[in-house]
């Protein structure tokens, strides 16, 4: 009897279980009044970075002080870039799990717009006054080309450009400051470097498929965006189509081929490998291995006091000069840019609050406190010419005067894939598999694959 | 090696004495003893080889400027130290404790319950249902998450630690209904008979008779099930919303997969705490077992 | 295969009833209640749904509509050298790292173990476990500071002369099938150690008697007494290791190129990176369907053993 009764309390216990946490121990729904907001952000990876959650704790007190009754609860999200936007798509998917006010990577906002997960914010910017003081390339970044729309307000950017080792250039007998005006310039630096100085590594171009984004960003992109199809070279936003044939991104290919044909750059195996990237930032150039890195303006990050690699002769050691354009023609410079922006997502409970709480993030105040705690370049023209943010870094200055030649990448949900054909492209010249012409006729069947041939144009050949 | 050698010398020696009998037996017991000597110097440099990632791990965690080099530092608990917090290492674990051992629970009872019908009794449906959850096995579970989120959110068990816990443990159902399975055709069945003719109910069989022989069955799959879901990152992070909710391995996961990470002392150090749940239920459990050798009974077929 | 040979094998096995289920059958059906309901709700219900997203054109951002597609997802897979690159990995990967690796090990360690001393045997099986213990995802972090340039094995194969290389960049299938093998020769070692425990003793010593030396002994006497351990062994490791994920990615994320990209890793890339959940759930099929022709194999085998 004992066994019977002790089996039928099992089970009836294990029902019980299943049925009270179907019926209802669900709590994601959060708060649906309309003094709460839901604000989701990535937590960095590195798990002594707390740069952001620093910020937007104070923020988040100063906001619910001067808003009575309000409640902001932020919701970080540690994952890599990649999981964080399938997590937050995922959550503007349902209005059950969207939050009020989302975190979104620039390159992102076009893609999740086409999906329908953010709502325009025009509206509200209309009235908003400090928009006007935010700089031109950034804000055309936030447009959503189908309607014209303005989906999130960006609160940093990035550029990029040559870092150069001063010191390194004058055991070559180079003079400084170092001011290439063409590619033919920046290979025959290299070409000098690599006589002068063995043992160190001339150029950095980040490539291949490991590096990521790296390589399709700061490495090729920054070349292909200075020929002279300039933001027409990758994707045509007029006709809403890819370009694919054109002889622009075969000499970017080209560029890419003598660096490590002629072994400018890092052996083929280092540069190939997983943590080039850190090995760049981290090694190479506070080692005084590298003379050259086609990079970004967060470099300085590596080398601060509270950086994987504190190294506070940066300062006097790196110099910096904008990356030439192709044959110098146009401004002379290029730049590319991505960034991170507030988002409204469409589903949101309580957009008012949302935006209300952006706006107070973007005050110029608070704007420059946040580009200058995260070492990120200002996005807003009167923040860029603030004194303690130009203080904060002393590169803060070359790089913000970038912001107005800067590219953003083509803002369309088909990038990434286009993105890895450009890894692979630029993978098989490195290793030297395949030639210029035959890595170029691959990147534009894998194009053609991913976005269909009909959203193809010929380029200029 | 010169270990191998000793055979072949040892081999010639007995033709050459005069008593060729006595002297083979001898030459026999000899060559046996050399055998011994070489399967365990071979089985002590195989498991020398074995430890070495493992010993890396732990000086790295001791080692305050460790890097992928195998070398003995100056011993520090500062890499300890740093990630010993709530928000880093004690509420994540004590989340994953939650959510993997209310899972491994709940798939454990399942199992067994499931198994008794499937091992004892005789159907149509059992052959086509058991090879169906044993190919489920294979699928990645990842490729699932999309439609689960949806429906977590139509029930509104987003967010819930014990809807996570329920799907954790539908998730290791198949390969526990299978193990447990195995192991009970291996429980003799006259005890039962004979249980059964005093009137004794299925379940009250299944309790006083057939898991009494069969805990080392039980306790394997507790650890299977266990390990599986410790270190399963995706299902937690796409289930749970609120970060004071998730698991040890979703940090793990992800620090530890990102490669532009310097702070490797750091991550050994974690890699160790994060291991310990499984490590300490292994022992727990496997010496009750009386070496982990029970493990693989199940499996003999 | 045990699940069905097993019970039949049990001497007192219920005599079996078949026909139409009855009130007392569906009662003696009833402890599966629990497990059912959750498999059906918590696994079919999202596999059905799955099934149905890979005739779709869905993606997780930069399209708001998804579309019935018929087989296009599969067809593209075809078409795709990515993808036949995967199965190709995922095959090398299963033979190499399960089949070959694991297996064989599992067996020569089980196999020497029995011949060895005690402590040693206790101190190889617990070297042997630690690994198999440890979270999959730790197991590639230590695996990737293993074949890392400057890690561990290229110091070892510098201090015995050998040849050093980048493992990760040079044989980067190699390191992770080798890794696959460090975590998982446990689970082979402990499945054989365990079946050869009821080898009989007398026909090994016959055997010897009868002249056969130790290869022949294993061939022709153990690994017959055992095949259904081994059959067991291989269907379930090959199962395991064709969804291994964290380990690979943890080690190489698929790199370089795509020289490690499996098929797991090949779906969460699609779905994930690329937000093609259609194709990607496509691939996740195709891998379902890998998994059950390898069982079917192993299951005809042990078959045409038995008739």
């Amino acid at each position: 009897m004992r066994t019977r009764r002790r089996a039928a309390i099992a089970l009836a216990a294990l029902t019980t279980v299943s049925a009270a946490t179907l019926s209802g121990c669900g709590t994601g729904s959060g708060g649906g009044s309309g003094k709460t907001i839901k604000v989701v952000y990535q937590q960095q990876l590195n798990n002594a970075n707390h740069v952001q959650a620093d910020f937007l704790g104070p923020m988040v007190e100063q906001f619910e002080k001067a808003n009575p009754g309000t409640t902001v609860k932020l919701v970080p999200v540690t994952a890599s870039e990649n999981d964080y936007y399938t997590k937050i798509q995922l959550m503007m998917r349902s209005p059950a799990t969207a939050p009020d006010l989302v975190y979104e990577d620039t390159a992102t906002i076009n893609s999740d717009v086409a999906s329908g997960y953010l709502r325009p914010l025009d509206d509200y910017l209309r009235t908003w006054q400090d928009w006007s003081t935010f700089a031109a390339p950034a804000k055309a970044a936030m447009k959503y080309a189908a309607d014209g729309k303005t989906y999130g307000v960006p609160d940093n950017t990035d550029t990029r450009g040559l870092w150069y080792n001063k010191q390194l250039f004058a055991q070559a007998g180079i003079p400084v400051p170092w001011q290439p005006k063409t590619w033919a310039d920046v290979l025959g630096t290299a070409r000098t470097l690599k006589a002068e100085l063995p043992g160190v590594t001339p150029l950095n171009v980040f490539t291949g498929v490991a590096a990521g984004e790296a390589s399709s960003m700061q490495g090729f992109e920054m070349l292909l965006y200075g020929t002279p199809a300039a933001d027409t070279s990758l994707y045509d936003a007029g006709q809403g189509k890819w370009v694919v044939g054109s002889k622009g991104f075969k000499d970017a290919l080209d560029f890419v081929h003598t660096v490590y044909s002629e072994q400018l750059g890092p052996s083929p195996q280092q540069a190939l490998g997983a943590n080039i990237q850190a090995q760049v930032g981290t090694e190479m150039i506070p080692q005084g291995k590298l003379a050259i890195d086609l990079d970004g303006s967060w470099m300085p990050n590596n080398w601060i006091r509270t950086g994987p690699e504190p190294w506070p002769q940066w300062q006097s050691t790196m110099g910096m000069a904008y990356m030439p354009t192709q044959n110098g023609q146009g401004s002379g410079k290029v730049s590319m840019s991505g960034g991170w922006a507030w988002s409204i997502p469409a589903k949101a409970k309580n957009p008012d609050l949302a935006w209300k709480f952006t706006q107070f993030l973007e005050t110029r105040a608070n704007s420059a406190q946040w580009n200058t705690v995260n070492a990120t370049i200002a996005v807003r023209t009167d923040v860029a010419s603030d004194p303690a943010y130009l203080k904060a870094l002393p590169s803060n200055a070359f790089f913000t005067a970038l912001v107005p030649d800067t590219y953003y990448r083509p803002g369309v949900p088909a990038y990434t894939q286009v993105s890895s054909a450009i890894q692979k492209a630029m993978e098989s010249v490195t290793t030297g598999q395949a030639s210029v012409d035959k890595a170029a006729s691959t990147f534009d069947s894998d194009v053609k694959t991913a976005v269909g041939g009909d959203k193809t144009v010929q380029g200029a050949r | 090696m010169a270990v191998t050698d000793s055979p072949r010398t040892l081999r010639v020696r007995p033709a050459a004495g005069p008593q060729a009998a006595g002297r083979a037996r001898l030459a026999r017991r000899r060559r046996a003893l050399t055998g011994k000597a070489v399967v365990n110097v071979s089985l002590l440099v195989f498991s020398a080889l074995y430890l070495v990632p493992l010993l890396w791990m732990l000086l790295a965690s001791v080692n305050a400027h460790a890097d992928f080099r195998l070398s003995v530092p100056s011993p520090t608990g500062e890499n300890f130290h740093r990630i010993l917090n709530s928000d880093t290492t004690y509420r994540p674990m004590l989340n994953g404790l939650l959510l993997c051992g209310g899972g491994t629970l709940l798939c454990v009872v399942c199992s067994v319950l499931a198994a008794y019908p499937l091992s004892r009794f005789r159907s149509r449906l059992r052959r086509p249902f058991l090879y169906t959850i044993l190919f489920s096995t294979g699928l990645p579970i990842t490729a699932v998450m999309i439609p689960v989120y949806s429906m977590f959110v139509q029930v509104d068990l987003i967010d819930s630690m014990p809807g996570a816990t329920l799907f954790l443990a539908a998730a290791a159902l198949p390969f526990g209904i299978w193990l447990t399975k195995n192991f009970m055709d291996g429980v003799p069945t006259v005890l039962e008979e004979a249980a059964r003719i005093d009137g004794a109910n299925a379940m009250q069989v299944l309790w006083r008779i057939v898991l009494p022989l069969m805990w080392p069955g039980v306790i394997v799959v507790t650890i299977f099930t266990f390990i599986g879901m410790w270190g399963n990152f995706f299902v937690p992070f796409i289930l749970l919303l609120s970060p004071e909710k998730l698991p040890a391995s979703v940090s793990v996961f992800t620090f530890l997969s990102a490669h532009d990470q310097t702070q490797y002392g750091q991550l050994s150090a974690f890699s160790i705490v994060y291991s310990i749940p499984v490590v300490m239920l292994y022992l727990v459990l496997a010496r009750r077992l009386g070496g982990g050798f029970a493990l693989g009974g199940a499996l003999k077929g | 295969m045990t699940a069905t040979t097993a019970a039949a094998g049990t001497p007192a096995a219920v005599r079996p009833r078949r026909g139409r289920p009855t009130a007392a059958g569906l009662l003696r059906g009833m402890p599966l209640l629990p497990a059912l309901v959750l498999l059906a709700v918590f696994m079919a219900g999202p596999i059905g749904y799955c099934v149905y997203y890979a005739f779709t054109d869905m993606q997780l951002t930069g399209a708001s509509a998804t579309h019935f597609v018929g087989v296009d997802n599969f067809t593209r897979a075809l078409r795709d050298a990515d993808f036949r690159n995967a199965v190709v990995l995922t095959l090398v990967f299963v033979v190499g790292s399960a089949v070959v690796g694991q297996n064989t090990l599992g067996l020569g360690l089980a196999v020497l173990m029995q011949k060895a001393a005690r402590p040693v045997r206790a101190v190889t099986s617990t070297v042997v476990i630690a690994a198999w213990v440890l979270p999959e995802v730790v197991a590639g972090y230590l695996m990737y500071a293993f074949f890392f340039q400057q890690g561990s094995l290229n110091a070892i194969l510098r201090h015995l002369g050998l040849p050093q290389q980048n493992w990760l960049y040079t044989l980067p299938i190699l390191a992770v099938c080798i890794a696959n093998v460090w975590r998982g020769t446990a689970f082979s070692m402990l499945v054989y150690s365990a079946a050869l425990g009821d080898v009989p003793q007398e026909l090994v010593e016959a055997a010897e008697v009868d002249g056969a030396g130790p290869w022949q002994r294993l061939w022709r006497v153990t690994l017959p007494v055992i095949r259904r351990s081994v059959m067991t062994n291989l269907m379930l490791i090959t199962l395991q290791t064709l969804s291994v994920f964290g380990l690979i990615y943890t080690m190489t994320r698929g790199g370089p190129g795509n020289k490690t990209e499996t098929l797991p890793i090949f779906m969460y890339q699609q779905a994930f990176t690329s937000s093609l959940i259609g194709y990607g759930t496509a691939v996740a099929l195709v891998l379902l369907v890998v998994g059950a022709l390898f069982s079917v194999v192993y299951i005809r085998m042990l078959k045409v053993e038995e008739d």
